[in-house]
């Protein structure tokens, strides 16, 4: 079996996975869509073989398939960017969230104190 | 010393992580000031902390602010800012909570704000001579961070990582916006330079940590500086 065949496969069974999770709302249909794009890409290049050669031609690449890992591996990188960038715009909502939690229980735990006093102003009188 | 009639609203912030032993000390000195300035509130914000910090500031007259997780130093100063703008307080002072800092050193430090000499205020140790002696490595660090900052902003901060330092209600406002989370206290230099603020350096006294363990652990200070260094020339290119 050649490697190109048995990257397609791989490529062909993590679609599935891809499409099963957002079926089964794993995975939000947003975040998928840089997977679907890569499972497509990487899935017509291991398939085609003649365009696989004459892009390695182009390029120099003595051998066809690593082209494919190449590939491969800038998809990823894409991919794991992409992801610090969200996590880095999550953790600051994170932040700003507990940030105004605490400050409205602070706030929330004043009122109350504040209310326990009036009550207890009124039950003197 | 400050007239009693014409003292603006000053807010002493105090974060504290697991500082168990050196808050109540830390926190005594503080509402001793309080007799002295009748304006001035403190603001502990306890970022998350699972010692008994909790308990122990209860039995202080001090707002308490819990943070439920903790989000560092950076988060949890800029929390105590955000407190400070919603009550409309014109001075905010960052406090450590581990027994550095000395307290009666504030009137120095907030006479410059309170005169409209500089918008933010630092305490630091190396401006004359003082008692303070920190390691070696701790003293190159600092020097190291002069030599960038200098080359940076091309003003003299002696000073760079002192976490005692007040601000007045202009930089609160920037500060609640946007406070840097990682490095803030060098890092934050900058961000006020690039805005064109004015700031100050003035003696300050500080003690060795009086118990619990310093954030920045001798192994680790070499790995420090290099993220600080990078942090800041992050900060320098940074867009607002």
């Amino acid at each position: 079996m050649s490697i190109t065949l048995v990257f397609f496969l791989i490529v062909g069974i993590f679609f599935i996975i891809v499409i099963e999770s957002v079926r089964r709302g794993i995975l939000e249909t947003k975040y998928s869509i840089l997977w679907i794009i890569t499972c497509i890409f990487l899935g017509i290049l291991s398939l085609s073989e003649n365009l696989l050669e004459f892009l390695a031609d182009f390029a120099g690449i003595a051998y066809a398939p690593s082209l494919l890992f190449l590939f491969g591996l800038l998809c990823t990188l894409i991919m794991i960017f992409d992801l610090t960038r969200r996590i880095s715009s999550l953790s600051n909502k994170m932040i700003v969230l507990t940030q105004e939690y605490a400050l409205l229980k602070e706030e929330h735990r004043k009122e109350l104190a504040q209310m326990k006093k009036e009550t207890q102003k009124k039950e003197e009188e | 010393m400050l007239s009693l009639l014409d003292t603006p609203k000053i807010l002493i912030i105090v974060p504290a992580y697991n500082e168990e032993a050196n808050i109540a000390s830390t926190l005594e000195n503080l509402t001793g000031l309080k007799e002295k300035i009748s304006s001035l509130e403190i603001c502990v914000v306890n970022d998350g902390s699972n010692d008994r910090t909790k308990e122990i500031t209860r039995e202080f007259e001090v707002v308490q602010i819990e943070l439920p997780q903790n989000l560092g130093i950076g988060g949890a100063v800029q929390t105590g800012y955000k407190y400070a703008y919603n009550n409309g307080f014109e001075i905010a002072v960052q406090f450590d909570a581990d027994g550095q800092h000395n307290a009666e050193d504030l009137f120095q430090l907030i006479d410059p704000i309170i005169k409209d000499e500089a918008d933010m205020v630092i305490g630091s140790r190396f401006l004359k001579k003082t008692s303070y002696r920190g390691s070696v490595m701790r003293r190159i660090g600092i020097y190291y961070f002069y030599v960038i900052l200098r080359f940076l902003t091309k003003q003299r901060f002696t000073d760079p990582t002192s976490g005692y330092r007040a601000i007045n209600a202009r930089v609160i406002e920037l500060f609640i916006k946007n406070y840097p989370k990682d490095y803030p206290e060098p890092e934050v230099l900058i961000q006020l330079y690039k805005k064109n603020l004015r700031m100050k350096e003035i003696t300050a006294n500080m003690q060795q940590r009086q118990g619990g363990e310093s954030s920045i652990s001798s192994w680790r200070s070499v790995y420090y500086m290099g993220k600080v260094t990078l942090s800041i020339l992050m900060q320098k290119i940074v867009k607002e």
